[in-house]
């Protein structure tokens, strides 16, 4: 999913970097309120493990493979605002020290799996917890990966190095993220219900408020 | 990192960390046996974009491994490195914030 230099042309980088800084800026005005106590550390904890989790390759046989992304998981734990930001770090330090993802890509790999993955995943989430939240977890982890991928595909099919084929590059992109969003739908789900019940407290994107003072346990 | 509340979750939290860090090579040698390919690789190569990928900033540890080091133990190192990293600067971003 991570964009390299050299694939996007400039207007579809600088919309994405447009899209990504203006979303990331709410983000960071909303997590003042937010932070403090826990959730400092909690912050830190979860996009130092989406880090860790997304160098783990799924082998899948036939030649694919992906790696969990996380943004969903990170909406669904810490609410939108920081999940934006965890993801924002783990995405500008793939970028910056390991090479994955280009830099002026970066705009472009932010929007997708830091803005878009986190947004979506959080939208799902709410909007379907209340029939069963488990599912609802398994269904933003698979939905918001699958939407991110359409994202990049629009962006590459925009763009002169791919020939401007949106109508090959959009279903290859969202067609092989929604197989391998089960994946990341399961992960979500999985890791979500353990901390659910292990440590409810943890979960800030359960409240009902995304402004819920730091005290306010679930 | 100063922990202000209840941090027995923390513990149990850097443990997985470094369980997921130490997976990274395991994994890594997985996704070498079968061939790694990504939708975005395969969508490169249906439309002939594979060979305008550049890198315009090469990255201290590029593709994950350490200069003059190579095989899971490189692997190991840019996991271990990546993820103390990540938890400073998220964690140094949200005191700032705090404030």
């Amino acid at each position: 999913m991570h964009i390299p230099d050299g694939f996007l042309d400039p207007l579809i980088a600088g919309l994405f970097w447009l899209g990504a800084v203006g979303a990331i800026g709410i983000a960071v005005r909303r997590a003042r309120g937010e932070l403090g106590d826990d959730r400092t550390p909690l912050l830190g904890v979860v996009a130092a493990g989406i880090f860790a989790a997304q160098m783990l390759n799924w082998p899948i046989p036939g030649g694919t493979s992906a790696h969990f992304v996380g943004g969903a998981f990170a909406g669904i734990l810490l609410g939108p605002s920081l999940g934006v930001l965890a993801m924002t770090a783990v995405v500008t330090i793939q970028a910056l020290v390991f090479g994955d993802g280009g830099i002026i890509a970066l705009g472009g790999n932010l929007f997708a799996m830091a803005v878009v993955n986190v947004v979506v995943g959080y939208g799902l989430f709410r909007a379907v917890r209340g029939v069963h939240e488990t599912g609802a977890a398994f269904l933003a982890g698979w939905g918001a990966i699958t939407v991110s991928a359409l994202a990049v595909g629009l962006g590459l099919g925009g763009s002169g190095a791919f020939a401007y084929e949106l109508g090959v590059t959009v279903p290859i992109m969202v067609g092989g993220h929604a197989v391998l969003g089960l994946i990341e739908g399961a992960i979500t789900a999985g890791v979500y219900h353990y901390i659910a019940t292990a440590r409810p407290k943890l979960v800030i994107g359960r409240g009902g408020d995304d402004a819920l003072s730091p005290e306010v346990g679930v | 990192m100063s922990v202000t509340a209840d941090d027995s979750w923390l513990r149990g939290a850097i443990l997985g960390l470094l369980i997921l860090v130490v997976l990274a090579p395991v994994f890594g040698w997985a996704a070498d046996a079968v061939g790694y390919a990504e939708p975005l690789e395969n969508a490169a190569e249906a439309t002939g974009a594979t060979d305008a990928a550049t890198s315009i900033l090469p990255a201290l540890f590029a593709g994950y491994s350490l200069p003059g080091l190579g095989g899971p133990l490189s692997t190991l190192l840019s996991a271990a490195i990546g993820t103390a990293l990540t938890l400073g600067v998220a964690v140094g971003t949200g005191r700032l914030l705090e404030q």
